[in-house]
């Protein structure tokens, strides 16, 4: 076989990869790279908007000491940002893999189910918000609380107002305390539940390709020696899908972690997640020095991620 | 009988019971939703404004809050035309400028001797992650720079509230994720077919024309139908840099609809309904390469 490595000497191939690089190179240069460096230096200025641009005055790292020691906005926007991090990517991932297995067995319809499972994914994310934000509508036209009538959990003439502000569990001990501290809403959860709705088919697609990578033999052979459903899940399904399992968790943190769009559509700013909390210190209040600094602040943590995932990639694709 | 043929009939019965509950309770969660938005969008206002738990379908069904769209006399229905022609123009636009330049890029990391390749790539893909939120404030103070500068020289250029201006930004997050999926499709294309296109005497950028691009075309549409939903999704830039009907796109139209006109909802469901239907139609038409697509460069090994 011949190697994939080109030849060493190839002064005609280096010139060709130069003319087909240089457009992107030079609008990434235009576009990311110098408005990341300016991020970066107004970040150790206090930046405020002026005629004709901004007026700037340099004060070192008093934006980001200001954040992490100062600020009673930042540490909770974090806690926030952590929880819906989290449950979100739990839910995920325990609804993304029990769709994917249902969705691997045979079944009548199966390519339909399939076609269809993609149709929430393909929803614009600001008609999921709205769509949602409708479905738990806090009075009596609301579907939820309609549903649940219909259902007879709630009286007829109750209503809840989904997107509300009480802390879920809040006279239990430790954890409603817990709750409340993380910044926990009912309103929270249930921007939760719509996101998951909207992004679980991704996770069912990349599982349901893990899913057909592994052979069917193994399977056969456990059936053979005894094993149940769940042994066979535990022991063969999950061990095997771990590749893809965590290429999954990488790419969810990164996305989850910087939600801006639907709590903005749905809860305006009383739902200070990082992405949220960044916005409005620097568009709504136009600081853009700190604003600045809190926006790197989320960028180093996503791309410390984003290393993880590179290498996560880069030994698998054995370069 | 014998008892154990029997036993095992019922448990074959019940597995078989609780896969199909399985896959009614996925397609309900799955459709339930969009349903409701859709049977929204053709109910009248004072039927949505009415006690849901008696009261779900529409006793009058309208397209009314459709045609409010379009229609171009009222306030929304300019507003919405407007829109919608926006977000096309960005969508394409951007697509069609990521994906020339962008496979290019991905054509010379796959397959061409480049000095510090390692580096590009991992910065092309450390730039993909990088969320939005990180480089709205720097586009923000440098557009209102080249736009203050234009009007210092004389000039009525300008960028806020521009379409050319979504389309310079969106390319900030689009690029770099065309590069990524394009280089990997090439790469899952055996060097050979090129090599020999060469002996044959076609030049490299001929072989990449008449061998590499024609079999990566499932790679190209893939590639082009992602760049588009995700330029037709985006939000946040579109709220900072558009204001008029100049440069507003859908979801900005559609985040608006419930802030000016109080629960809107029969006409944000039917906005929501016209903006879902472009990428639910290419979603469902081009599955196969979409998936492909997705799970390319993501599942490997």
């Amino acid at each position: 076989m011949i190697s994939r490595k080109p030849r060493k000497r190839d002064p005609e191939g280096r010139r060709l990869a130069w003319w087909l690089l240089s457009p992107s190179v030079i609008l990434i240069l235009a576009v990311v790279i110098g408005p990341l460096l300016f991020a970066f230096y107004l970040s150790f200025h206090e930046a405020e908007p002026m005629v004709g641009g901004i007026n700037t005055r340099f004060v070192g790292l008093a934006n980001y000491v200001y954040y992490f020691a100062q600020s009673d906005l930042f540490w909770p926007a974090v806690r926030v940002t952590v929880y819906f991090t989290v449950v979100s990517l739990l839910v995920e991932l325990v609804l993304g893999i029990a769709m994917a297995l249902v969705l691997n067995a045979k079944f009548v319809g199966r390519s339909f189910v399939r076609a269809i499972i993609l149709l929430p994914w393909a929803l614009p994310t600001v008609v999921n918000a709205r769509m949602w934000e409708w479905i738990f509508a806090g009075s009596k036209f609301g579907a939820l609380n309609g549903l649940m009538k219909v259902l007879h959990v709630f009286p007829p003439t109750y209503d809840q107002v989904w997107l509300g502000f009480d802390v879920p569990f809040e006279s239990v001990p430790v954890l409603g305390p817990f709750l409340k501290w993380m910044g926990v809403t009912r309103a929270l959860n249930m921007i939760i539940i719509a996101d998951t709705w909207k992004v679980t088919p991704l996770v069912v697609l990349l599982v349901l390709a893990g899913l057909q990578t592994i052979p069917e033999s193994l399977y056969e052979a456990a059936t053979v020696d005894g094993a149940g459903f769940w042994r066979k899940l535990t022991r063969i399904t999950l061990p095997l899908l771990k590749p893809v399992l965590l290429v999954v968790l990488v790419l969810r943190t990164m996305e989850l972690f910087r939600v801006f769009d639907i709590i903005y559509i749905i809860m305006q700013y009383s739902i200070r997640v990082l992405g949220v909390l960044t916005y409005e210190v620097g568009m709504k209040f136009l600081h853009f020095g700190s604003g600045a600094a809190l926006s790197f602040l989320v960028a180093l943590f996503i791309l410390g991620l984003a290393l993880v995932y590179i290498r996560l990639f880069y030994t698998e694709e054995g370069y | 009988m014998n008892v154990p043929g029997r036993r095992r009939k019922t448990l074959l019965w019940a597995r078989r019971i609780t896969l199909y509950a399985a896959v009614i309770a996925i397609v309900v969660w799955t459709l339930a939703p969009v349903a409701w938005l859709a049977i929204s969008s053709i109910t009248p206002y004072n039927e949505l404004i009415s006690d849901r738990a008696t009261h779900w379908f529409p006793r009058r069904p309208t397209f009314a809050n459709f045609k409010v769209m379009f229609d171009l006399s009222s306030e929304v229905g300019e507003r919405f035309v407007y829109a919608i022609r926006n977000s096309m123009i960005v969508a394409s636009s951007v697509t069609a400028i990521c994906l020339v330049t962008g496979t290019l890029a991905a054509y010379a990391l796959a397959r061409l001797p480049v000095k510090g390749k390692k580096t590009l790539v991992l910065s092309l893909m450390s730039i993909r992650m990088l969320p939005t939120i990180a480089l709205v404030i720097p586009f923000f103070v440098l557009v209102s720079y080249v736009d203050y500068g234009f009007m210092n020289i004389g000039s009525s250029f300008h960028l806020f509230d521009t379409k050319l201006c979504l389309i310079i930004l969106y390319t900030t997050f689009i690029l770099g994720f065309v590069i990524w999926i394009m280089r990997g499709f090439f790469l899952t294309i055996p060097t050979e077919l090129e090599e020999a296109a060469r002996i044959d005497g076609c030049t490299r950028l001929q072989a990449l024309r008449h061998v590499a691009l024609p079999l990566c075309a499932p790679g190209l549409v893939a590639t082009g139908i992602l760049s588009f939903l995700l330029a037709w999704d985006e939000f946040l830039l579109a709220l900072i840099f558009t204001r008029s009907n100049n440069a507003i796109t859908l979801p900005l139209f559609i985040a608006e609809l419930g802030s000016q006109y109080i629960t809107a909802y029969d006409q944000i469901s039917a906005a929501g309904v016209m903006a879902a239907v472009p990428p639910v139609l290419l979603a469902l038409l081009f599955q196969r390469f979409i998936v492909q697509g997705l799970t390319s460069g993501s599942v490997k090994g």
